[in-house]
């Protein structure tokens, strides 16, 4: 870490096991950066245990990934990062058409079925917004109150106005562009005078050309009329900062992680290229925090290092320590045994991977619900060519949406959704626009300028709505593990089963026949098809859909208001084990229609807050055993 | 002029028919000598012989007759059972800087060459693909265009 200030301190496995830090976090992804850095500054001692491998949070290590990234011949999600056996991760190829019956177990995560579910994550340092895209929204106050509202689903134990001010914090953690005047919509408001660290991200030149000719547009639903308009979306990627910000004293974009290079985390440079990796790290990953949190100098950073069990202490039901394996590199099998022990342990190893921990620890919950309700968005992709030349593949991948259908009488009946305008063509959907080269190569013969024209005419016009629709929690879709899978560490690898709910579906088909209506309007061809012989396909009367996965894991930890209907209290700390708390989207008791990140982000910034308090008012010796 | 450098320049001389951008352009990108040895090595010395002794017959018989160039082309090339899925791999190596493994069909007449599978040659490969200068963009996660570029019309170079 050569480059990193001198503050850092460092640790070593043996050195680390001889001391009872304050907390023990599993997992640096956003969620482990957020608390490291939050009891950091705050001046606990703090240890995290990263799985995943890049330790030395260098330049070298982010061009390699870059490199890696171009030289893949596949360039799919997790084609940045090198196969890990030791912490192997889900890679969307993996997804493969279930037989009834037959779980795929050739994946890292068995998938059950019924329905197949091709969402992943990442285990490297800095967790899985090394790869996320970066759209950062809020959810909105009727998410919080799905039962009370609209009869389905579960209310959370807080409202939309407590997270309200962890919203704006956390928007400024993770440095996100949008224009306040923009984002005010069914019913999300805004500290007096707030505006947002970075203006709005430029809304690309497809975006303008859509909006044209649809802002107006009238939807109906359930007795009520909507109102259509192309919105720009909120991103965690650096635009330009907003000189009102924080009362005129204005925001400071932060950095990329190394700042060798002038250009490196400098502004959006419309590489479309977030996912899966960004080349100039202008996009917010979980490294930018994590290395604040070093700097602190009271966080210690331990990466190839898996944890494989919570030790609980069956008397008062505290954790007293947790066991982990560390590897020495991504192939073989060899490595070490240890144990760590703190004040208080916090997982923070995302949704998949916390339920996972915890069932291998043989601890399911009092209440049964660890791995249960897992939720993550389910996306429907329709496709088509707009009639004019609209410039496709520059931008980030998505820089406006449609959000109206985010909220409404409806969805007492059927689920909500959001639409994303892609920047990135139909990519997602069909591989372009290589599979359109080798279409117009292999099939149309095409060569010479004639190629040229043709990939003109097939790639600069395409448009790709993306529906985000919303899955309400379910106890049958869950993580749980199984002796018989284990990865190559002997760690028990998740085992998924999932199926979609006739909600949600009726959503997906809604959402399908609006994107009807818009390409109707916009008079562009719509060449969307499903194919039963894909993954992810649903039959829906007579019909069907193929389901793409949103990789907004969460649920398997959900908070509520009691023991009996959660696994974690409104600040994530465990009903059963006073001093474990379980951090991210686990934690959400509903998903609604915004993408996650920013949410978990806020609630770790909660459970900070709350994990500070406790950690003050316990005398350390007491609390230590 | 060496045997080699000779191969090289029919190399480039059917890379232009094949991609439609000219020499130069091709030369720019920095990737001709590795495309050209990818090929030697995938294919081998003799078949791309092959493939290049057909461009030279291709070219001399239609001079400057682009009509007769693009007849030529298929006929000779283009549907040739063994030089025509190479060529295509040609085309998809220039554009976007990947070998693809050749067809099934292919690999069980003419064999199984060992280096045939699909790879990207070098990371700069990919960065110099034709495929985005065409559609006046910029390589995803490459060659950033700058802050705000997307909002304005696209410039997309006539063809
Ligand atoms: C392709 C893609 C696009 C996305 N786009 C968006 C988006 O636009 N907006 C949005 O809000 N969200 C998006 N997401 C989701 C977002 O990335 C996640 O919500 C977020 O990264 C979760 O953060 P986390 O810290 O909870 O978990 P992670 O980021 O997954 O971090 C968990 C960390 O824990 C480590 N870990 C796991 N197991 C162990 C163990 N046993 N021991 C030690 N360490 C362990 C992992 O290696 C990892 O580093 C996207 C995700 C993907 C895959
Ligand atoms: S569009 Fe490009 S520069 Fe901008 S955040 Fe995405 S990858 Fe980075």
């Amino acid at each position: 870490m050569s480059h990193l200030s001198s503050r850092i301190s460092r640790t070593d496995h043996a050195s680390a096991s001889t001391q009872i830090y304050d907390a023990v976090i599993v997992g640096s992804g956003v969620a482990g950066s957020i608390l490291a850095n939050e009891l950091g500054r705050q001046g606990f001692s703090v240890l995290v245990l990263e799985a995943g491998p890049g330790n030395d949070l260098s330049i070298a290590e982010y061009e390699a990934s870059v490199e890696r990234f171009y030289l893949s011949a596949s360039k799919d999600n997790n084609s940045p990062y090198a196969v890990n056996r030791n912490a192997p991760m889900p890679r969307g190829q993996e997804t493969v058409k279930l037989q009834p019956g037959r779980p795929n177990a050739d994946g890292y995560i068995v998938q059950n079925g019924p329905l197949e579910l091709d969402s992943t994550y990442t285990r490297v340092v800095g967790g899985t917004t090394r790869h996320w895209e970066g759209k950062a929204l809020r959810l909105i106050p009727e998410d919080f109150e799905m039962r009370t509202r609209h009869g389905q689903g579960l209310d959370w134990p807080l409202k939309y106005e407590t997270l309200k001010s962890y919203y704006a914090k956390a928007e400024a953690e993770i440095g996100v562009s949008a224009d306040v005047e923009d984002q005010g919509y069914l019913g999300i408001s805004f500290e007096p005078g707030y505006v947002y660290p970075m203006r709005k991200i430029p809304i690309s030149y497809l975006d303008q050309v859509i909006g044209k000719n649809l802002d107006g547009a009238k939807v109906e639903l359930d007795g009520e009329t909507f109102s259509l308009v192309v919105r720009s979306t909120p991103q965690a990627r650096n635009g330009v900062p907003h000189p009102g910000y924080d009362n005129g004293k204005g925001y400071v974009a932060p950095s990329a992680v190394s700042t060798h290079q002038d250009e490196m985390g400098q502004r959006c440079q419309g590489n479309n290229n977030c996912v899966p990796i960004c080349p100039v790290q202008a996009k917010y990953d979980a490294r930018r925090t994590l290395v604040k949190a070093l700097e602190t100098g009271r966080v210690h950073l331990l990466s190839q290092t898996v944890v494989s069990r919570v030790h609980i202490d069956s008397g008062n039901g505290r954790v007293t320590h947790i066991e982990y394996k560390a590897y020495k590199d991504l192939h073989g099998k060899e490595h070490s045994a240890g144990t760590v022990k703190a004040r208080v342990f916090i997982l923070a190893a995302n949704a998949v991977e916390n339920a996972r921990l915890m069932l291998a620890s043989g601890l399911p919950g009092s209440s049964g619900l660890v791995g249960r309700n897992l939720m993550d968005h389910a996306y429907l992709l329709t496709w088509a060519l707009m009639p004019e030349i609209v410039g496709t593949m520059r931008g980030s991948q998505c820089t406006s949406g449609i959000e109206e259908l985010r909220g409404g009488a409806f969805r007492r009946k059927q689920a909500a959704f959001r639409a994303g305008i892609h920047n990135d063509g139909w990519g997602w959907a069909t591989g372009a626009p290589y599979t359109d080269l080798l279409a117009l190569v292999d099939d149309q013969n095409k060569f010479g300028r004639a190629l040229q024209r043709g990939l003109v005419d097939r790639i600069s016009r395409q448009l790709l709505l993306d529906f985000m629709v919303e899955v309400l929690p379910d106890p049958a879709n869950r993580i749980t593990v199984d002796p018989d899978h284990r990865d190559q560490l002997g760690n028990m690898r998740p085992v998924l089963s999932y199926r979609l709910n006739d909600y949600t579906l009726d959503g997906v088909a809604f959402a399908r026949q609006l994107s009807r209506r818009i390409y109707q309007r916009l008079g562009a061809e719509d060449h969307t098809t499903y194919s039963p012989q894909e993954p992810g396909w649903v039959d829906y009367q007579g019909g069907g859909f193929v389901i793409r996965g949103g990789n907004h894991w969460a649920g398997t930890h959900l908070m509520g208001s009691s023991p009996k209907n959660s696994v974690v209290d409104a600040n994530q700390r465990s009903w059963d084990y006073p001093n474990l708390y379980l951090a991210g989207s686990g934690s959400m008791p509903s998903i609604g229609t915004a993408n996650t990140t920013l949410t978990l982000a806020a609630l770790c910034l909660i459970s900070a807050g709350h994990i500070a308090k406790e950690l003050r008012s316990a005398p350390t010796a007491a609390a230590a055993r | 002029m060496s045997g080699d450098r000779a191969e090289f320049e029919k190399f480039l001389g059917l890379s232009e028919v094949l991609t439609g951008f000219t020499k130069f352009r091709l030369q720019g990108t920095g990737q001709g000598a590795l495309y050209f040895s990818t090929l030697t090595d995938v294919v081998g010395q003799g078949t791309a012989g092959e493939l290049l002794q057909a461009w030279s017959g291709v070219a001399a018989a239609a001079g400057q007759d682009e009509g007769k160039l693009e007849r030529l082309m298929r006929s000779e090339i283009l549907s040739h059972e063994k030089l025509g899925p190479i060529a295509r791999n040609l085309i998809k190596l220039w554009f976007v800087g990947t070998w693809y493994q050749l067809p099934a069909a292919w690999r069980e007449v003419f064999g199984t060459p060992e280096r045939d599978r699909s790879f990207v040659p070098a990371a700069s490969s990919y960065v110099e693909g034709l495929l985005w200068p065409t559609i006046g963009a910029n390589p995803t996660g490459a060659k950033g265009p700058g802050y705000g570029t997307w909002a304005d019309p696209p410039n997309i170079p006539k063809v």
